[in-house]
């Protein structure tokens, strides 16, 4: 692996889970839980004859950020597109529990500690949902994590990365929808129906996969952070993602509640508004959005520069 | 249906190059491989171990581990490799980057 | 007593087919899109030698799928003669027979079909050529009677546009046109003024704007995303090993990856071997977006394109210093020009290959696909013709040590021809075998000759991970064979070279190997790339560069 200063200047994109987890914390912080030295292999895998991986795909541990202890969650898109089975769920789940009770002994040891001393938890996502070949398991695992994000909620925030090749997409799509934070870059995507299916579905007149930019600009970071599921949009650099990880791990724990999209009533029915506005708008192209939002020219918008994005752009208000 | 597993020694005569740590290296994506390298006192042998999805290409695997260990004259090292069909060019540019981490 | 005779039948031939089509032909030749069937059952006769326009780029998709709905008592048994066959349809042609013999130049995505209807004998194969061999023979024995053809736009006098994707275009008209035939065009839009004429409209006898614009292949476009560490380390042996050594200066460059990161890793690892102004100031070659960088950078003085790439009209458009622009400031390719530039006038020619043999024949060919050449053999060859100097050329000629044993004590250059490739390629098949598929497919297809892409005699040098094999410092097929062996890795062929043989080529640098050439192999990663995305190079462009939707991940 490349030195972690080298590591902050690359595209997050281009880098592989372990480079992502151990650059997103402090140098020389970063400690693996059931690392590839483990040997935890899937035993799904082997029986099926496909290959396996020591870390199952991702890669599980906690850091620093500052003051902050940060708990890393870090997936691979390589590995059979990031799919979670029974291992690499596991230590999704662990993961979270072990930052959880990291939580629980700080109240309990230091009720003094400030909020920026208590633990946080980053989820690195590049996946489809489900690893078919231990479907009962991956099924299992989605589950066995959203009812941790249930215990951390209003103590451990927990934070979605999502700036991969494979985006966030299937189950692993509502995991992260269900986290009180999302950060993306403009080449993350994040949806529910992967793009294949929802042509399988549809048919291609509806939505053609193969139309890269379609697919990018109804689920990539730039219309995200337009439509609100995604919170903070970075560029494409592990220093880029690191440094709103940084800013969020100092922000007081009571603030985070407001910026989840969804999880209360109050929330549910500024969904719903979304869905009227919808069939009020029929828009054909994700692009009307955004002219409905206030951006009259939506293509050079869509080019420009982050910052430059980000200072401009009008976001959809609900 | 399982899984293929391939384990072999490799005794290069000369070799004198031990690693300091284990490391790993790689992704196991498709056409490409990990590697785990760690020391191993073996009585100066490399002692080798590949899984790896794909049949028939016993031979092949045991040239090109041995002229990497050769190459790079290694001795007391386990090199346990998971392979998701990885073509030799990929298999040595793999192992030479592990050793290299190793040595860093 | 001289007998007389006409000398104008096929005139008078294509004036009894106009007659009989006047009736769907309105004011500026101008044919309704639903008239097109009843056009072409006008003017085609049975056994005619029929053109559709199209190749690897740019297709008369329209007219094809047309005379695929002719009647087939009226019109069938068709020569079709013709640079590509890509298109469902132009196979459909022959499963509904209403053509039976082909002539053509390249396969694409129906070489399965093609493969599959010789040996049925639902098509009567004339000959694979390449695309200059094809034009050649337009003007020889294959002129076609009747050509289908697409323009991007025609105006009120049927007056043509070809523009970025002129192409094959210039050279079907002015065969079939001069040898009285029929040509018909189908166009995106009429409009009232053309930027500029590319084809005037007398040589023209039918326009139909066609319903959709027609299709075009990216086919020029690669995502550096995709580039991997080993197509890296080969381009590094390359810059340093040939680029270098020869001081190539014009060239042309193959389709595939490693042509790619060589074009990406100019202004990097080229950088810093210092071959700016020196090497790639010169290059026959499609709008390669990968190029980019390299333009920007200052390192090309000269681009002359076969054809046009989607996405790439601005840009090029906004670098008429380094392409070739009309008066009206956009492109025109043309793809025999560059063909003959590229066999002519160019120093070397660099790409890869599916296939090598022991004595170093070289064939993209598989079992069952009947792909054809395309213009590859035209480039990757030594042209007997040529008679200019160069360095590169004159280097590699000097190297030659059998060159006394064809032509005594004279001295004579030699064009470059490198094939790049991995020992294994996907799925770990060997790209070193005993015997080329190519063979296999002349039998299966019952070919006369297996389609070889590059012959042995041409090929001066062979790249892999292992090193590069100077084939042009080989005086003996021994020789050859060995350094050969010498870079094929762990495939059987590679298994046969002797360590203290290889050591000889390597001592008498036949053989170099990374180590011998000082490439740090240890560099070879994604970080020696100009850009690592397509969206890095619209940024190169100035945003100038549009990638085609399939291509952008923004």
């Amino acid at each position: 692996m490349s030195k972690w200063s080298t590591l902050l200047s690359r595209s997050f994109l281009e880098s592989n889970a372990r480079e992502r987890a151990v650059g997103l914390v402090d140098e020389g912080t970063f400690t693996e839980f059931a690392g590839p030295f483990d040997r935890r292999t899937s035993p799904h895998l082997e029986v099926l004859g496909e290959a396996v991986e020591f870390d199952d795909g991702i890669v599980t541990g906690v850091g620093r950020i500052g003051k902050t202890p940060v708990f890393v969650i870090s997936q691979e898109g390589r590995f059979i597109g990031g799919a979670v089975g029974e291992v690499g769920g596991a230590k999704m789940v662990g993961t979270i529990k072990a930052a959880i009770d990291f939580a629980d002994r700080i109240a309990k040891d230091f009720p003094n500690a400030a909020d920026e001393e208590k633990p946080i938890v980053a989820i690195s996502f590049e996946t489809g949902g489900v690893r078919l070949h231990e479907a009962n398991a991956g099924l299992l695992a989605h589950a066995e994590v959203m009812d941790q994000f249930q215990r951390a909620r209003g103590k451990v925030p927990v934070i979605s990365l999502i700036g991969s090749k494979v985006g966030c997409f299937g189950g692993m799509g509502f995991v992260a929808a269900a986290t009180d934070v999302v950060v993306m870059s403009e080449f993350g995507r994040l949806g529910l129906t992967g793009p294949e299916v929802i042509e399988q579905e549809m048919g291609k007149d509806e939505f053609d996969s193969a139309d890269r930019a379609l697919v990018y600009r109804t689920t990539g970071g730039r219309h995200k952070y337009v439509m609100g599921d995604c919170n903070f949009l970075v560029e494409d650099t592990v220093a880029g993602f690191r440094a709103q990880l940084s800013e969020l791990a100092k922000l007081p724990r009571s603030e985070f509640e407001a910026l989840r999209r969804i999880g209360s009533e109050k929330l549910v029915e500024k969904q719903l508004e979304g869905v009227a506005l919808a069939a009020e708008l029929q828009p054909k192209d994700a692009r009307d959005v955004w002219v409905h939002a206030g951006n009259p020219d939506p293509v050079s918008l869509a080019m420009a520069p982050v910052p430059q994005f980000r200072e401009t752009v009008k976001r959809l208000a609900l | 249906m399982a899984l293929n597993t391939l384990e072999f020694e490799v005794k290069t005569p000369d070799a004198a190059v031990a690693v300091a740590k284990p490391v790993h290296f790689g992704v196991v994506g498709s056409g490409d491989l990990e590697v785990l390298m760690s020391p191993l006192a073996s009585g100066g042998a490399v002692k080798v171990k590949v899984v790896t999805p794909v049949t028939g290409f016993d031979a092949l695997w045991q040239r090109v581990l041995e002229a990497f260990v050769g190459s790079a004259k290694l001795r007391d090292v386990s090199i346990e490799i998971n392979d998701n069909n990885a073509t030799p060019a990929v298999v040595t540019l793999r192992l030479r980057q592990a050793l290299a981490e190793a040595a860093a | 007593m001289k007998t007389q005779r006409t000398w104008d039948t096929l005139a008078a031939d294509t004036a009894e087919r106009m007659a009989a089509a006047d009736k769907f032909i309105g004011k500026g030749k101008r044919v309704e899109a639903k008239d097109v069937v009843g056009l072409l059952e006008a003017v085609i006769r049975p056994g005619d030698r029929v053109n559709i326009e199209g190749n690897n780029q740019k297709q008369a998709d329209f007219l094809a799928e047309c005379l695929l709905k002719v009647d087939k008592s009226k019109v069938h048994d068709l020569h079709m003669v013709q640079s590509a066959v890509p298109l469902a349809a132009h196979l459909d042609l022959f499963e509904q027979g209403i053509a039976k013999k082909l002539d053509f130049a390249f396969g694409g995505p129906q070489a399965g079909r093609v493969a599959k209807f010789i040996r049925e004998g639902k098509l009567e194969l004339g000959a694979i050529h390449t695309y200059l061999e094809l034009f050649g023979r337009y003007f020889l024995d294959l002129t076609p009677k009747v050509s289908l053809i697409c323009a991007y736009e025609a105006d009120r006098e049927g007056n043509l546009y070809t523009g970025f994707n002129t192409e094959d275009t210039p050279v079907i008209v002015e065969a079939t046109k001069f040898r009285q035939g029929i040509v018909i065009a189908q166009v995106n839009k009429i409009v009232d003024k053309l930027p500029r004429i590319d084809i005037p409209s007398g040589w023209i006898d039918a326009v139909v704007e066609s319903p959709k614009p027609f299709f075009i292949e990216p086919l020029f476009t690669r995502d550096p995303a995709l580039i991997t560490d080993n197509q890296i380390l080969l381009a590094m042996l390359a810059l340093k090993g040939i680029y270098a050594e020869y001081s190539v200066s014009s060239m042309n460059h193959g389709i595939g990856f490693l042509t790619s990161a060589i074009e990406l890793m100019l202004p990097t690892y080229g950088e810093e071997l210092k071959l700016k102004g020196k090497c790639c100031t010169h290059m026959i070659l499609n709008p390669h977006p990968t190029m980019i960088p390299a333009i920007e950078e200052g390192w090309v003085d000269t681009i002359h394109c076969f054809g046009g790439e989607l996405g790439m009209e601005k840009y090029v458009a906004a670098r008429p210093d380094v392409f070739f622009i009309g008066p009206d400031g956009t492109l025109r390719s043309n793809r025999a020009f560059a063909q003959t530039a590229g066999h002519y006038a160019v120093d070397m020619f660099i790409g890869g290959t599916l296939q090598i043999d022991p004595y170093g024949n070289s064939s993209t060919a598989t079992a069952n696909r009947v792909a054809g050449f395309g213009g590859a053999p035209n480039m990757g060859c030594d042209p007997k013709g040529r008679r200019h100097s160069t360095e590169a050329w004159l280097k590699c000629g000097q190297e030659l040590p059998s060159m006394y044993e064809q032509i005594g004590q004279m001295q004579r250059g030699k064009r470059l021809v490198v094939q790049g490739v991995e020992t294994f390629g996907e799925g770990r098949e060997p790209a070193f075998v005993e015997e080329l598929d190519a063979l296999k497919l002349a039998k299966n297809a019952g070919l006369e000759l297996p389609p070889v892409m590059i012959y042995g005699d041409d090929v001066t040098h062979i790249i892999t991970e292992e090193g590069i094999a100077y084939l042009s410092r080989c005086g003996s097929m021994e020789t050859r064979m060995a350094a050969i062996r010498a870079v094929a890795g762990y495939t059987e062929i590679g298994l046969k070279a002797k360590p203290e043989e290889t050591r000889r080529l390597r001592d008498a640098k036949i053989v170099m190997t990374p180590e011998d050439l000082g490439v740090d192999r240890d560099r070879a990663s994604r970080d020696l790339l100009a850009a690592k995305s397509m969206k890095d190079l619209v940024t190169w462009s100035g945003g100038l560069y549009e990638p085609p939707a399939r291509f952008r991940n923004w």
